[in-house]
């Protein structure tokens, strides 16, 4: 009898284990830390599972399934183990966001400016709430874009807020401008908070408070409960062209500390209680997209244009560890036990050593392989001569097309039981392990 | 004159024999997936130094790729041998990306090799479709009187201000020279590779930070412009030192 209770008790711990990393980033405070093991050889591609079109979205596992988005419209049920598609769900937008999935509920929100939760066993809608909206950040001239007083909308602005679930509650940010929480249970409006552009960071949440950054410039903390402003943080300014301006990361917040990079090319450490800056990491003009995954003292994160791979020390931002990622990366860093795994703009995933950031392995897909119309260089660096040579019309957009060609990985990988999942440009899912 | 029309064609043809590379080519450079249109120009440089013999002369050339937002580009480090040549074209670099190079050689009246770029290598088939035409980058001039000495400004990039140091030499007939000193976290020299003034304009050229100043001078002792870089375009007023 004390052997089965006990047994009742673990089951239900590791149930909610289970259901504590079904969220972006693992958990509402996004520290991007997964239980191992994770595999520190690659051995092969257990599956991999075709969708319709590019996955920007980061799965996330509930008992043995597999949840995520596709931009083809659907979100996706998949059995993490087979790779058998157990139903999908059909929005009328692209959905570039990673569902939370709590007692048997997913929340995603979609680009056709609606917020879903379906029933993860079946896909059927529980409730929808309409947005204001959904839209891409726009600005004139947006990073030098040829005409400079048309407003051009921002092909990088890639992902969709995704929502963090907490005590019967679910927080989001939308292209409308707002954060929004809303009854999980309903789907009734609890508050709005307004900000002074998009928002399609991710909130995080610790300890009553709403932690999420806006394309306004401002990063903000917002009371959970009532939706009022706690602080604001004011990143950097571009007037120019737009092109430094705006939290498109997500935040971590561990032992009092909010770490969310930022388009202004910092890496910021924040007090959690006061918004005071506690140190930054200068990235030389370079994007900061990914979320920084921190555990031990130590935040991981990456750059876009300069392409690197940073551990820094938590309590002073110290640089411990630089590598070279070889191009652009947004996907946030999951570390699981002593390896971090990374998805590259490439089209490959690397796995690094969490101590040395020394590459232990590397996957890249075959789009990456084959590198059509060269978008990459022999190196697997981005050939930019070969994509952004042109700044009028539409030819940013088509290079961008042409560098996601190879399976660019987007997507944050998720590390569940000794398997790594992640989505690609190229449509499909892998699964390796 | 038959003997010396003769004379005259037999030399054309002796020519045209010597220099099998000279011409405008026009062809594909076959990258998978993506073929590009590629236009080389390639001719000796006559007038680089005059009364040489002309299979002494220096080659010059430039090339147009279309499908790049490429025209004109200088062709540098021609080596051309017995029928080969190898040539690098000074456009499509970037970070970590070298200009792409050309290998090559005429078979059967065509230029066949090989477009090496970012470390990867397609096959290209150029045929002769005419005469060179080469594109010669503008050359640098002489600097007027009004424009030589120092000259300061600043200007402020993402919340930091640049301060900005402009010596300008001239030379009498010939070309002028500039240093450019921009100090902001660190102290930037930047070098400039062309100026060219005409009446009170002058624009300024550094292929090293791709930057070009383009001013109008006042009379009020100041030189009116912008700085461009990349996307970048920043009202820039430089006064005289005192």
């Amino acid at each position: 009898m004390k052997l089965s209770i006990l047994a009742g008790l673990l089951a239900a711990f590791m149930a909610t284990s289970v259901n504590a990393q079904s969220m972006f980033r693992g958990n509402p405070a996004h520290t991007g830390v997964y239980a191992g093991p994770a595999p520190r050889e690659f051995h092969g591609v257990k599956w991999k599972f075709a969708t319709g079109n590019r996955v920007i979205s980061s799965p996330v596992i509930a008992g043995k399934v597999l949840y995520f988005g596709g931009d083809d419209g659907n979100v996706y049920a998949v059995d993490s183990e087979t790779g058998r598609q157990i139903w999908k769900f059909k929005t009328r937008g692209p959905v570039p966001a990673t569902p939370a999935v709590v007692e048997g509920t997913l929340y995603i929100g979609s680009y056709d400016g609606n917020f879903y939760a379906l029933n993860s066993e079946t896909g059927a809608v529980k409730w929808k709430f309409a947005t204001g909206g959904e839209r891409r950040f726009e600005a004139k001239g947006l990073h030098g874009m040829q005409p400079k007083n048309q407003t051009i909308a921002d092909s990088f602005d890639i992902f969709l807020s995704s929502p963090v679930v907490v005590d019967g509650a679910v927080y989001f940010g939308s292209g409308d401008t707002n954060v929004y929480a809303l009854d999980a249970n309903s789907g009734a409006l609890r508050w709005k908070f307004k900000t002074g552009d998009v928002v399609h960071a991710s909130p995080a949440f610790v300890d009553g408070v709403v932690f999420v950054g806006s394309w306004d410039s401002y990063f903000y903390a917002i009371d959970a409960k009532t939706g009022k402003e706690k602080w604001r943080f004011h990143g950097g300014e571009d007037p120019l062209i737009h092109n430094q301006v705006g939290f498109q990361s997500s935040p971590a917040v561990v032992d009092g500390v909010v770490y969310t990079g930022c388009r202004d090319a910092q890496l910021y450490a924040l007090d959690a209680a006061t918004g005071k800056e506690k140190w930054k990491f200068d990235n030389q003009l370079s994007w900061v997209i990914t979320s920084p995954a921190v555990d031990a003292g130590r935040v991981y994160f990456a750059t876009s244009d300069s392409a690197l791979y940073h551990v820094a020390e938590a309590a002073t931002g110290k640089d411990l560890v630089k590598e070279d990622g070889r191009a652009y990366m947004f996907s946030s860093p999951a570390l699981a036990g002593d390896t971090v795994f990374l998805g590259v703009l490439n089209g490959t995933l690397s796995a690094r050593d969490a101590a040395t950031g020394k590459v232990l392995w590397e996957f890249q897909t075959d789009a990456s392989k084959e590198n059509k119309g060269w978008p990459l260089t022999a190196e697997k660096r981005l050939n930019v001569p070969m994509l952004y040579f042109d700044n009028w019309r539409e030819a940013p957009i088509v290079a961008q097309d042409r560098q996601l060609s190879v399976g660019s990985i987007f997507s944050s990988p998720l590390v569940a039981n000794g398997t790594v999942y992640f989505g690609s440009t190229d449509g499909f899912v892998y699964a390796l392990d | 004159m038959r003997a010396a029309m003769l004379f005259f064609c037999s030399f054309a043809l002796v020519c045209r024999a010597d220099e099998p590379l000279a011409g405008k080519w026009s062809g594909k450079v076959q990258v998978p997936g993506r073929e590009l249109t590629l236009i080389v120009d390639l001719v000796r440089d006559a007038t680089d130094s005059p009364g040489r013999a002309q299979d002494k002369q220096n080659w010059i050339g430039s090339a147009t790729l279309p499908g790049l937002n490429i025209k004109g580009a200088p062709v540098t480090d021609i080596a051309a041998q017995n029928g080969e040549i190898a040539f690098v074209i000074q456009a499509m670099a970037g970070p970590g990306v070298e200009p792409p190079r050309i290998k090559a050689r005429v078979v059967d009246e065509k230029l066949n090799g090989e477009f090496l770029q970012g470390g990867n290598s397609a096959p290209i088939v150029l045929e002769k479709i005419g005469p060179a035409q080469v594109e010669q980058p503008p050359r640098n001039t002489a600097i007027a009187k009004e424009f030589e000495g120092e000259w300061r400004g600043e200007y402020e990039l993402l919340g930091l201000q640049r301060k900005v140091t402009l010596k300008l030499q001239g030379h009498g007939a010939d070309a002028g020279t500039a240093e450019l000193v921009i100090v902001g976290r660190k102290v930037n020299n930047v070098p400039i590779d062309r100026i060219a003034q005409q009446n009170e304009f002058i624009t300024m050229e550094s292929a090293a930070f791709g930057m070009t100043y383009e001013g109008r001078l006042t009379g009020n002792d100041e030189i009116k412009g912008q700085l461009l870089q990349g996307p970048l375009e920043i009202a820039l007023t430089l006064r005289r030192a005192k």
